[in-house]
């Protein structure tokens, strides 16, 4: 675990330094008062300049005496990394006024709710529908299933996106009004929204809590629908992956000897279904929830896009036009260490759905 | 050797008759045999069908026309555009139909190259991994650990801000995120392989290492290969295709699906065409080749041969 995170670190460490001139990783830390000297000093402490570089300029110019090799540069990197000194951002419009950090971390838990919702949907529909699936094997269920799942895997989300909104927003209108909210982080103009929901002061930056936490539930409730579109876009993917691995895995089960015996018991259909095959079919599901956490953590890119949603996604291709790298390292380092706790929580908790393993 | 081979060419008829008989039996593998050999030959036929520099020229008057009679989106503005277009033009007043030819094999291209090379480094590094063993397979094992741990558009996304936005750089990203699942593949089934007897009796007749794992081992797991790669192939398309949606594309101009789509994500209220025909169009290509592959799984598959 700790090895797939150095290695990471190493990936875009090497990605980033090794293959852009050095002034990308001094950019976000000057401030804007800072004279040549200070510069240097800068780069000199920051170590993307050698101690013995007469000045800026030479820096600039990439002179031979000033250039660290790239894997001398590592230790400085890693050491400012793990304090949580990024720089400051140079998105644009709050460019050198926040820090890296602040700015991720203000912006993240929205993206996190977003993926949350994602990855809650595609629990609550991928399931049973693998699991209708295989029951109902070359019924109508199955066909219907198995479409929904071929659809998922090769529907492009973008623009599921903006069918969606065309559908909800363009044509299905009530009074006119659409009857889901069209883009922005925010529902006021729609059948079920409220129009005037006031506002709410940021705690955890998650709209939908923020709103539970100070008492306005029309707030709350604005916001979540706000994420309706969104949340199934972002799922419609990985509800199509997830329910394929539980037909498969249910019908691998189905065949076993014990669930013939398990019926000659004459135990309930009901029984057999959810305490014997599911419990054994949806080993193969979870061990699969780290992969689709990176799905979905990769997937809000284009969601929070389409849908013009303030997360991390939407600013991170911001940042690619002013390469702010540091932010996109930022995102991909946060994103590896929930991938890599869900699958750490995975292991765990196949174990205890299968006593077999033991660690 | 001679009394075994008649059994042999019996058998590989019966494949064949059986194969045939699985595509009948089965309209939507023949429904993705169809849309993905159709729109490889829309591909290979895209240059003789519409100039292929016609995408560098645009025409301002011509700018978001619908005139299609056969159904109506309305806001045709009449007066400037003259002409009926099939699927109406986009917002550099380009003929969208014509885009979409041009820029099937853009896309078909990027993806045949990244599966291609996703298989060729999948089957060196995977075979070596399952046959050296111990420490070179532990290490091939973590470094697609790494690779699998990164949301792949994010790392492809940091490979074109570091390599600029050119059509090989975003086939290099898309490998980036695709070769290490190859490697994985190759090397468990090269490793579920490799206990046969039949490596056994070749080690037992003097064959090289080298020589079973490239010559008898590798071919004999190709299937699954085969199957993944077909898949991907729409995978692929549906990610290179997000990536230029989302502004990486290498030229505003460029006619690629994605690229097409993320011109028309402006104007979506008011000239829906330009998102909805690219992106069936991605659609129909991903649906293709995944029904096919599935198709093949299920053909390929020693378990439903009963």
């Amino acid at each position: 675990m700790g090895l797939v995170l150095f290695g990471i670190s190493l990936l875009m460490f090497y990605l980033t330094r090794g293959f852009l001139p050095p002034s990308f990783a001094l950019a976000p830390y000057i401030t804007p008062r800072m004279n040549d000297a200070a510069k240097l000093a800068l780069a000199q402490s920051l170590g993307v300049a050698t101690n013995s570089c007469p000045s800026f300029q030479a820096f600039s110019a990439l002179q031979q005496a000033c250039l660290v090799p790239v894997w001398a540069q590592y230790t400085s990197w890693l050491a400012n990394v793990l304090k949580g000194n990024w720089g400051l951002t140079l998105l644009p419009g709050i460019s050198g006024t926040q820090t890296t950090v602040s700015v991720f971390f203000s912006r993240f838990p929205f993206t996190a709710q977003l993926a949350v919702m994602g990855a809650a949907l595609t629990i609550v529909i991928g399931i049973p529908l693998g699991i209708v699936s295989a029951t109902h094997n070359n019924k109508l269920p199955d066909h219907i299933s198995r479409i929904v799942s071929l659809g998922g895997y090769s529907i492009p989300q973008f623009w599921f996106g903006y069918v969606l909104l065309i559908i909800f927003v363009l044509y299905a209108r009530i009074g006119g009004l659409g009857l889901l909210p069209g883009s922005g982080p925010l529902a006021t103009t729609c059948v079920i929204c409220f129009t005037n929901p006031g506002s709410v002061a940021p705690v955890t930056g998650a709209p939908i809590i923020d709103g539970i936490i100070s008492g306005n539930l029309h707030y709350a409730w604005d916001s979540f629908a706000a994420m309706i579109l969104p949340a199934i876009t972002l799922s419609i993917t990985s509800i199509g992956a997830l329910t394929r691995i539980v037909r498969s895995s249910m019908l691998e089960v189905l065949r076993q000897d014990y669930m013939l015996l398990a019926r000659s018991k004459g135990l309930h259909e009901r029984v057999v279904i959810y305490r014997h095959a599911l419990r054994n079919a949806l080993l193969p599901a979870v061990t699969v929830a780290g992969l689709l956490t990176a799905f979905l953590f990769g997937g809000v890119v284009v969601i929070e896009i389409v849908f013009d949603l303030p997360g991390v996604g939407y600013t991170s291709l911001q940042a690619v036009n002013v390469f702010d790298i540091n932010f996109i390292e930022l995102y991909v380092l946060v994103t590896a260490l929930i991938i890599v706790v869900t699958n750490l929580a995975v292991d765990i908790i196949y174990a205890k759905l299968d006593p077999r393993i033991r660690y | 050797m001679t009394e075994i081979e008649p059994t042999v060419e019996v058998n590989r008829s019966a494949d064949v008759r059986f194969a045939l008989h699985l595509f009948r039996k089965n309209p939507l593998v023949l429904a993705g045999l169809v849309l993905s050999v159709g729109s490889i030959a829309v591909a290979l036929l895209s240059p003789f069908l519409v100039s292929p520099t016609s995408w560098q020229i645009t025409h301002p008057l011509l700018k978001n026309c619908w005139n299609n009679p056969l159904f109506g989106w309305g806001n045709a503005n009449i007066a400037t555009c003259p002409s009926p277009y099939a699927l109406g033009t986009d917002s550099y007043g380009r003929n969208l139909l014509q885009m979409i030819v041009l820029a099937i094999p853009v896309d078909l291209q990027i993806a045949l190259e990244v599966v291609l090379s996703a298989v060729a480094i999948g089957i060196v590094f995977g075979a070596t991994a399952s046959y050296a063993g111990g420490i070179v397979d532990e290490a091939i094992l973590r470094i697609t650990d790494i690779f699998l741990a990164v949301p792949g558009i994010l790392l492809a996304i940091v490979f074109m801000v570091v390599f600029g936005r050119t059509i090989p750089v975003l086939t290099g990203a898309v490998l980036l995120i695709w070769w290490p699942t190859y490697v994985r593949l190759v090397r468990s089934q090269v490793l579920s392989e490799k206990e046969r007897p039949y490596v056994e009796s070749l080690r037992s007749i003097g064959a090289g290492r080298v020589r079973i794992l490239f010559r008898h081992v590798v071919p004999n797991s190709i299937y699954p290969l085969l199957v993944q790669a077909t898949l991907d192939i729409g995978s692929v398309i549906l990610t290179v295709s997000a990536l230029t949606f989302i502004g990486l594309s290498p030229s505003p101009l460029l006619p690629e699906l994605g690229n097409l789509a993320s011109l028309g994500s402006q104007y979506f209220f008011t000239a829906p065409w330009l998102i909805i025909f690219p992106g069936l169009t991605i659609l129909l290509i991903s649906l293709g080749f995944n029904l096919l592959g599935d198709g093949l799984r299920d053909i390929l598959d020693p378990r439903l041969r009963r």
